[in-house]
């Protein structure tokens, strides 16, 4: 599930009215009628659908809030470039050599929100807590912590843990003194307590508001109050910016290109993370049946798609180009190995090649123009979920280009439930989906997602991130070396160049398009967002961490 | 008395196969909870690895354990008690606290447009009925055209019209989210401020049934003997029309009503989605679609009872209001 497409997706599933109410906006928008009241509150829809229920617990994962805002981490890693990690609670981490002792020097004078002195004791707690209570235990926390004295703290673990880091970082620090009697997996936390740039100023079903902390390490945040809106679903959030009663989200909106001419406070910005794919059942030896289970097949398709064609008609030319490596492109192609020739997937289709690669695999063109082998013949169905039009339009084009390359595409729908079914035990040939990223701007954690024979599972279990079931030894293994290896260990590109020439000659997943994450926010009432030149954080508005640090930053104009 | 007695009889063996379905229906859903929970928990910016899985498959996947017969007497038992269970969208929220949160919504906005939509009607199709053949039948094809339309087109043009281009009132939400809720002028006037064009929506595309059924009852009626005994008598046609025309005309529309007002608890799903209202069919829809099995049974239990009771209640009624229904047992 990608963020940007899940959510269109979803809005797109309003159909017909989507389009109708977009357009007449678009249409009769005379602009500037500025609904979102005063300057001081900042208006944010994160595409919450339906009401608040309140739970404001940062380790619930049905929380709505408090995470980053409230509670704050250790560091802030910034997911759109490669970047150092922005200290928050601590300020400098160091690694021993091997990776098992990590030592953190924390922030002095920072006081909880109820006056109470923070100190390392509260990170030892915390982290001791999330051992304990192995369902809040996310990132898999498995070492000791103690606090050296008030403002040091050290992590010890058996095996090198240097890439554990970003999670423990991004772990949010809750306060001892009123933690210590509350259960962390069932406690909603009506009254936050935290350290954060914001409090909790009065929450209802239907919107929360946070205020600014005065007492804030960093001084106290320029925009007041933020308020959380709770709507039907991102097609409200589209209705409600040409309204102009929300400054903030991230969503489509029909025509998006033209935002600021359309609604002049208006500005819409796209960053590229999640990478679209058509996920293939690709093992044979973990059960998969179908032609997708030869690379060649896989191959074919890959070359066989015109991006810029499908990038216009399904994705509003929102997408942007991606590597075959699954680095992300631009901004991690420091990793992308030397080996690969074809470093960005092609935009244009390659229809001779797709056949060469067919012929060579022992694929004959059929009668009715479609390939076939021992009375096989090259059709594959692709998974998709209702409603998610943005999808069902690129697989419908996808489809009628592959027929040119002799390949037959089908589309199934099916609803978001059953296609995750489909994909976790194995039961599909072709599913269209995306890739996330991990913790940290490095490509390893998405290797270690879903390319790790670990995660996967044969046909018919319950596989993990890796329904692919991709099974590669030699992946296995640098993915498993890797972890030994610090971040700026220079050892660790030769496990990038087997890893990019493994997974680019079997390709499990056929790379498509990166898709973007656009946010419409409100440039008339507030600067300081996030721009090419200068992307402090991941611009979306329901990556809690992120927009915590863009909250931050923003300045209310006039 | 042996007629209640059957009623109620009917009754009880209806609601122990709705609540049995009710267990049933969920559990045929494909898909499971953590799936779901994970993909909104990732398209919300955070980071899924193995481990994330495995601590909410834990957090989780603890209430559906033993087998299916356990699990199926587990339910009654907490039926009877009261007891829900917890919501695993909202986890660690009791369903009944969420759903208790959002039925006052519901009820207030859709049942008042029902009643208002169900007098409305009949009272009009009353006087079309009573004087077929006017302008006034014109009404009839107007309504059914408005009641024909998808309700979420009318709703959107609605919408449109009222809201962005005329802007008298607000597209979206319940009320002025920076009010606070409570029971002052101010509140109260955002919330029927907010809840008027729903309201009218609802009205509009629900108008239509009820004119059309009274009208062709009434004129059904009034080609009864009766009534022409009563213009024999010498009785003014106002006495006639609402003593007896109307009476007698509306028997099924009360029939109707009660099973519209049964159904009003399941919230009107559309509305809610269009005007991003709060209220019960959010809930059911986002229920269903995150699999969470326990808000769902206990949103279909209060649809079911709300149902069952209306329709038993109007049952009830009609052996009392209609003897023939009655002297048949």
């Amino acid at each position: 599930m990608s963020p940007t497409t899940g959510t269109r997706r979803r809005a797109a599933a309003a159909l017909a009215s989507a389009a109708v109410i977009g357009l007449l906006s678009t249409a009769c928008s005379s602009g500037g009628s500025d609904g979102a009241a005063d300057s001081s509150t900042l208006v944010a829809y994160t595409g919450q659908a339906g009401d608040y229920q309140i739970n404001f617990n940062p380790f619930s994962p049905s929380r709505i809030g408090a995470l980053g805002t409230i509670y704050e981490t250790l560091f802030f890693y910034n997911k759109a470039q490669v970047s150092e990690p922005v200290p928050l609670l601590g300020t400098e981490q160091s690694w021993n050599e091997d990776g098992t002792e990590l030592a953190v020097t924390l922030r002095e004078d920072v006081t909880w929100s109820d006056d109470e002195p923070f100190t390392a004791d509260d990170v030892a707690f915390t982290f001791a807590m999330i051992k304990e209570h192995p369902s809040i235990n996310n990132g898999g926390f498995d070492g000791e912590v103690t606090a050296v004295d008030d403002t040091h703290v050290v992590f010890t673990f058996d095996e090198p843990a240097f890439l554990k880091g970003p999670d423990l970082m991004n772990t949010p620090i809750v306060p001892e003194h009123l933690w210590k009697d509350v259960n962390p997996v069932e406690d909603v936390m009506e009254e936050p307590v935290g350290t954060g740039a914001y409090l909790l100023d009065e929450f209802k079903p239907q919107a929360f508001t946070y205020k600014a902390n005065p007492d804030y390490w960093g001084g106290e945040p320029a925009v007041e109050q933020i308020r959380f809106l709770a709507l039907s679903g991102n097609q409200a959030g589209a209705d409600a910016i040409a309204a102009g009663t929300v400054d903030w989200q991230t969503g489509p909106i029909p025509d998006i290109q033209n935002t600021n001419q359309n609604f002049p406070d208006y500005d819409a910005y796209t960053q590229w993370q999640n990478q679209m794919v058509l996920a293939t059942c690709s093992s044979v030896a973990m059960g998969c049946e179908g032609p997708q289970t030869d690379p060649a097949v896989r191959h074919a398709l890959y070359y066989a798609m015109d991006r810029d064609q499908i990038n216009s008609l399904a994705f509003m030319d929102t997408a942007s180009e991606m590597s075959p490596t699954f680095a992300l492109t631009p901004s991690q192609d420091e990793f992308v190995s030397d080996a690969v020739e074809e470093k960005i997937a092609p935009a244009e289709p390659d229809l001779d090649r797709a056949a060469q690669i067919l012929e060579d695999a022992g694929w004959a063109k059929g009668e009715d123009g479609v390939y076939a082998k021992d009375g096989e013949r090259l059709s594959l169905t692709v998974e998709i979920v209702t409603g998610w039009t943005d999808y069902i339009t690129a697989v419908t084009t996808i489809a009628s280009q592959a027929a040119e390359a002799g390949i037959e595409i089908e589309a199934a729908q099916s609803s978001w439930n059953e296609w995750t079914e489909k994909k976790g035990s194995g039961d599909f040939e072709l599913a269209i989906d995306s890739l996330w990223q991990g913790p940290a701007p490095d490509p390893y954690y998405l290797y270690n997602y879903f390319f790790d024979s670990e995660s996967g599972a044969p046909v018919g279990e319950s596989a993990g991130n890796n329904y692919a079931r991709y099974d590669n030894p030699a992946v296995d293994e640098a993915l498993d070396e890797l972890a030994t290896l610090s971040f700026d260990d220079e050892a660790r590109q030769s496990h990038f160049d087997t890893i990019h020439t493994e997974i680019v000659r079997d390709m499990p997943y056929i790379p498509i398009l990166t898709g973007g994450t656009t946010s419409v926010w409100n440039t008339a009432d507030f600067t300081g967002w996030p721009s090419d030149d200068d992307l402090y954080a991941f611009p979306a508005v329901w990556s809690a961490f992120d927009a915590a640090e863009i909250f931050k930053r923003l300045e209310p104009k006039g | 008395m042996s007629y209640f007695l059957r009623k109620l009889g009917f009754y009880a063996v209806a609601l122990w196969a709705a609540l049995t379905l009710n267990f049933a229906i969920p559990r045929m859903l494909p898909g499971n909870p953590v799936d779901i929970l994970l993909a909104k928990l990732q398209q919300r910016g955070g980071t899924v690895s193995q481990e994330t899985r495995e601590a909410y498959a834990l957090l989780l996947g603890g209430g559906d354990s033993g087998p299916l017969w356990q699990q199926y007497l587990d339910y009654f038992k907490n039926l009877l008690r009261g007891d829900l269970g917890v919501s695993v969208s909202y986890y660690p929220a009791q369903v009944s606290d969420v759903i208790a949160q959002s039925l006052p919504w519901t009820v207030v906005l859709v049942g008042l447009s029902t009643v208002i939509a169900a007098v409305l009607g009949v009272m009009l199709g009353a006087f079309v009925g009573w004087r077929p053949g006017t302008w006034l039948d014109s009404l009839v094809p107007a309504t059914t055209l408005l009641a024909a339309v998808p309700y979420f087109w009318l709703a959107l043009l609605l919408t449109y019209l009222l809201a962005r281009v005329l802007g008298w009132f607000p597209m979206q939400g319940g009320y002025d989210v920076a009010l606070t809720p409570g029971w002052n002028a101010e509140f109260i006037g955002s919330a029927i401020q907010y809840g008027f064009l729903p309201a009218l929506t609802i009205v509009l595309a629900s108008i239509g049934g009820w004119l059309l059924g009274m009208r062709n009852m009434m004129v059904s009626t009034l080609s009864e003997d009766y009534i022409l005994t009563a213009e024999a008598k010498g009785l003014s046609p106002r006495k006639i029309l609402r003593s007896y025309a109307s009476r007698n005309a509306v028997l099924p529309s009360v029939a109707g009503f009660a099973i519209s007002l049964g159904f009003v608890v399941s919230g009107s799903v559309i509305t809610e989605q269009v005007f991003s209202y709060p209220g019960l069919g959010g809930r059911l829809l986002g229920a269903v679609q995150n699999n969470d099995y326990a808000l769902m049974q206990g949103v279909f239990l209060f649809i079911t009872l709300a149902v069952l009771g209306a329709n038993l209640v109007v049952d009830l009624l009609y052996g009392l209001i209609d003897p023939r229904t009655r002297a048949r047992s």
